[in-house]
């Protein structure tokens, strides 16, 4: 027993990992899953603009994948997720969302299958109280009322705020409300969930409880998380990581064959991993060979202490 | 709404200190240092800093003299600029507080650099700068008015690590050069890097005031929750649970490397 | 901002609180048109009577309604002032220059206080126990027959249940940026007109850009959340008229006669 978890772990260590894993774990062999989104070759450039904000971009995610977007400040992520949503139309290319490319007639029934989650909690909140917010998109598709109310009420218990039903958002804290912008997300029970820095905003209480929250949900509804982010701990839960930069995709990769690159992280905007920088200080008592999960670190370090 | 925002709160903070705060959201953090430079008066009790003393009578005029000792970066400070050009924003303070035009200019040159914006910046407006940008243009505006004290009210919020970083060690350089920073955070591994004194509030009270390693090991604090360690310690912890020993709890990954070389090669 | 009790909306229940808001929004009206009736002491007593009787069906504190006369206190006394000095009478009191102080003005400016207390009280009622969101539902249900000449009813009560939802975010801003101002040196109570106005230069740019942001963001989840035009959209918040407000309904026309018998009683 004790042998097998630490052979496991040193397999961790080496930086060539089986870079299927996560997705083997969620697909079972031989299963092929459709992409819910496909973009191809898509370009936009913001009105007044000479660049382009998404210079030639294409990209496939898979049903139920958990990707993180990550890049510096005005790389073009935020950017890349409205495309998705057809709240910007990009110059050329095509954006597939279940099938179906969206164009000016088919982007109301791709926005039913795509719930975004923005980073200030006070300026999404449309609602006066939080059922009449969460209700907000079930009216805009016309729901008929009685069929909102249940409606509500589960988005609500999801979230576990269906005591806050009545209140008003300035009585609630930042957690509390992106909960709530969450609830009004999966009211309209999407397919795909993109998470725009929906946790910068937080304390550290809050963060958690969104993080954890969407972990659950993204295997009780079947969701795919498109998560932008430049917090080194929300990218080690997804499947796969795309770096940003210009504009353009710099890295397609799983999490722990992009922490391999260490102190070059800090160009894609995010912060080495804990383990890295331990790990680094520990530089001349033994080789590291690029990125270790916090279990490979301890089980390696109980070695060397066991030998002395 | 009742209640005391702050409760029975005493305490000093020396000058040239760095000065940590932390405290569960809404536990009085705000509060309390807004009563440093009289943005709120106690309705008992007092204030003091330097020779001005802040009490439930102090007058709403001549609070200037004290405001320009404390320099206050509120969080989201970027939300304050209104001026057109970023020289004349951070000018803006220096000349409320009896700078001459030309003191608060070269303030601003001087300043523009500490933030690590070039000169180029000073003519720009502040509005076509990004987010991470204003945000340092906003700092160099408190910075320029040479204050003695700059309270930061988490000035590091919805920035990206890299900028995170940079904007802590601006601050750090500020106590070496004689300032005295209090910071309010919810980053225990700023608190750790960064801080001589820690300050925790928990209920508009005032629940634990020490050194950070102090704190750190105060199981009573932990163990109702009113703070959490940094990342080195929680490493260390799990370690420890290993069979590892540390003759004290490292709270930064320096000290961690230093205990755990330590270990490794030790007898 | 805690000293303005107009427009601000207190939690509880009772009869009042649970009447339905148009109702209540269309007797608010109805009875600020009816003081106008009263015209003896009979009349403006039992007015009083009806308004008071009123603040204690709804369980609010009297104390409220007194606060909420306070920022109108200046015009109330230039108004009843006015009144009082300039009637011109017969019969004066006391006399000196222009002014004149009769019975007859006395008693005019008396019915004018009336006024003031009546009305002030009747729409503090309706404000204390009715939520902003409510009153902006009454007003798009009272104007839905406007939609026959295209008036967009449903997008004007959007537009003003999401102003009414901004104001405390608004205001927290505020008093944000007026800390943050105050802490680089402004100081709104000082110097002459000029500076004090120009004192708020700083506040208000940072609020408009503020307010710019927020709408713009509003408006990206809005449309993210499938927000179209306004067309097409059930409503999740429903008014429910009930047997008491019929029975309001029966009261008020009691009210009405009563004041038009007391009328015509001299």
């Amino acid at each position: 027993m004790m042998v097998t978890s630490l052979t496991k772990s040193i397999s961790e260590i080496s930086g060539n990992r089986d870079t299927n894993l996560s997705n083997d774990f969620f697909l079972p062999k031989g299963e092929q899953m459709e992409n819910i989104i496909s973009i191809k070759d898509v370009f936009y450039k913001y009105p007044g603009s000479d660049n382009y904000a998404v210079n030639g971009i294409s990209l496939d995610i898979k049903a139920n994948e958990w990707i993180s977007i990550v890049g510096k400040n005005g790389s073009g992520k935020t950017t890349l997720t409205r495309l998705i949503d057809g709240l910007e139309e990009c110059e050329s290319g095509s954006i597939e969302i279940d099938g179906v490319v969206t164009d000016e007639d088919t982007i109301w029934d791709a926005r039913k299958k795509i719930g975004i989650v923005f980073q200030n909690p006070d300026h999404q909140f449309v609602g006066a109280t939080v059922e009449d917010d969460v209700a907000f998109g079930l009216e805009n598709q016309g729901m008929p009322r009685d069929e909102m109310i249940t409606a509500v009420d589960r988005a609500l218990k999801m979230v576990d705020m269906q005591d806050f039903k009545k209140r008003d958002p300035q009585s609630l804290s930042g957690g509390q409300k992106q909960r709530v912008a969450i609830a009004g997300v999966l009211a309209i029970k999407p397919q795909i969930i993109i998470m725009d820095e929906s946790t910068s905003m937080l304390d550290p209480e809050g963060r958690k409880t969104v993080i954890n929250l969407i972990k659950q949900l993204r295997t009780e509804q079947n969701l795919t998380v498109i998560s932008i982010t430049h917090d080194i701990e929300e990218t080690q839960l997804s499947d796969r990581i795309i770096v940003l930069n210009s504009g353009k995709i710099v890295k397609d990769t799983v999490p722990a064959d992009l922490y391999n690159l260490g102190p070059q992280l800090i160009e894609y905007g995010l912060e080495e991993p804990f383990t890295n920088l331990v790990a680094a200080g520990l530089q001349d008592v033994i080789d590291f060979d690029g990125y270790i999960t916090e279990k490979g670190l301890i089980a390696k370090l109980c070695e060397l202490n066991s030998k002395k | 709404m009742s209640g005391l925002g702050l409760a029975d709160v005493s305490c000093t903070i020396e000058s040239g200190q760095f000065t940590a705060i932390v405290g569960k959201t809404g536990s009085g953090k705000s509060t309390m240092v807004k009563h440093i430079n009289a943005l709120l008066k106690p309705t008992s009790g007092t204030i003091t800093v330097g020779d001005h003393q802040i009490t439930p009578e102090t007058d709403n005029k001549n609070l200037k003299p004290l405001r320009k000792k404390v320099g206050m970066v509120f969080q989201f400070p970027e939300s304050q600029l209104f001026e057109d050009t970023v020289e004349k924003d951070i000018m803006f303070g220096p000349k409320n507080f009896g700078f001459t035009e030309a003191e608060a200019k070269a303030a601003a040159e001087k300043m523009i650099e500490v933030v690590g914006l070039g000169p180029e910046y000073l003519k720009k407006s502040p509005f076509d700068l990004s987010g991470g940008q204003m945000r340092r243009v906003a700092i160099a505006g408190v910075l320029a008015s040479d204050p003695e004290t700059i309270i930061l009210d988490e000035p590091t919020a919805g920035l990206d690590p890299v900028g995170r970083k940079e904007i802590m060690d601006l601050f750090k350089a500020q106590q070496q050069k004689g300032k005295t920073i209090i910071l309010i955070t919810h980053n225990m591994d700023d608190v750790a890097n960064y801080a001589d004194k820690l300050m925790v509030m928990h209920d508009s009270r005032l629940v634990g005031l020490g050194t950070p390693q102090e704190i750190f090991n105060d199981h009573e604090l932990l163990e109702k929750n009113y703070i959490s360690l940094p990342q080195s310690a929680i490493f260390a912890e799990k370690l420890a649970d290993k069979g590892f020993t540390f003759s004290k709890l490292p709270i930064t990954i320096s000290e961690l490397t230093a205990e755990i070389k330590e270990q490794i090669h030790g007898d | 901002m805690d000293k303005l009790i107009i427009g601000r909306y207190l939690p509880g229940d009772s009869l009042i609180y649970r009447l339905d808001p148009r109702l209540k929004f269309l007797i608010t009206f109805y009875f600020i048109g009816i003081v106008f009736l009263a015209n003896n002491v009979a009349s403006y007593a039992f007015l009083l009577v009806f308004v008071l009787f009123a603040v204690y069906v709804s369980k609010v504190n009297l104390l409220f309604f007194i606060k909420g006369l306070r920022p109108m206190f200046w015009l109330i006394l230039f108004t009843v002032a006015l009144q009082a000095f300039f009637t011109p009478s017969n019969d004066p009191i006391w006399h000196w220059a222009f002014l004149t102080l009769s019975k007859d003005g006395l008693v005019i400016a008396a019915y004018i206080f009336m006024r003031f207390v009546l009305i002030i009280f009747i729409s503090t009622l309706l404000t204390l126990t009715t939520t902003p969101i409510e009153i902006s539902d009454s007003i798009e249900s009272i104007l839905k027959p406007l939609k026959v000449v295209k008036f967009p009813v449903t997008q004007v009560a959007l537009m003003l249940s999401i102003a009414l939802r901004f104001v405390p975010l608004l205001i927290d801003e505020t008093t944000k940026i007026m800390d943050a101002q105050r802490a680089r040196g402004v100081d709104f109570g000082e110097g002459g007109l000029i500076k004090r106005i120009k004192a708020f230069v700083p506040i208000l740019i940072p609020l408009f850009v503020s307010s710019f942001s927020i709408a713009y963001d509003l408006a990206i989840a809005m449309e993210s959340r499938g927000y179209k035009d306004g067309e097409g959209r059930s409503k999740y918040r429903v008014l429910n008229w009930s047997k008491r407000d019929n029975w309001t309904i029966v009261f008020m026309v009691l009210v009405t006669a009563i004041l038009l018998l007391l009328r015509s009683y001299r």
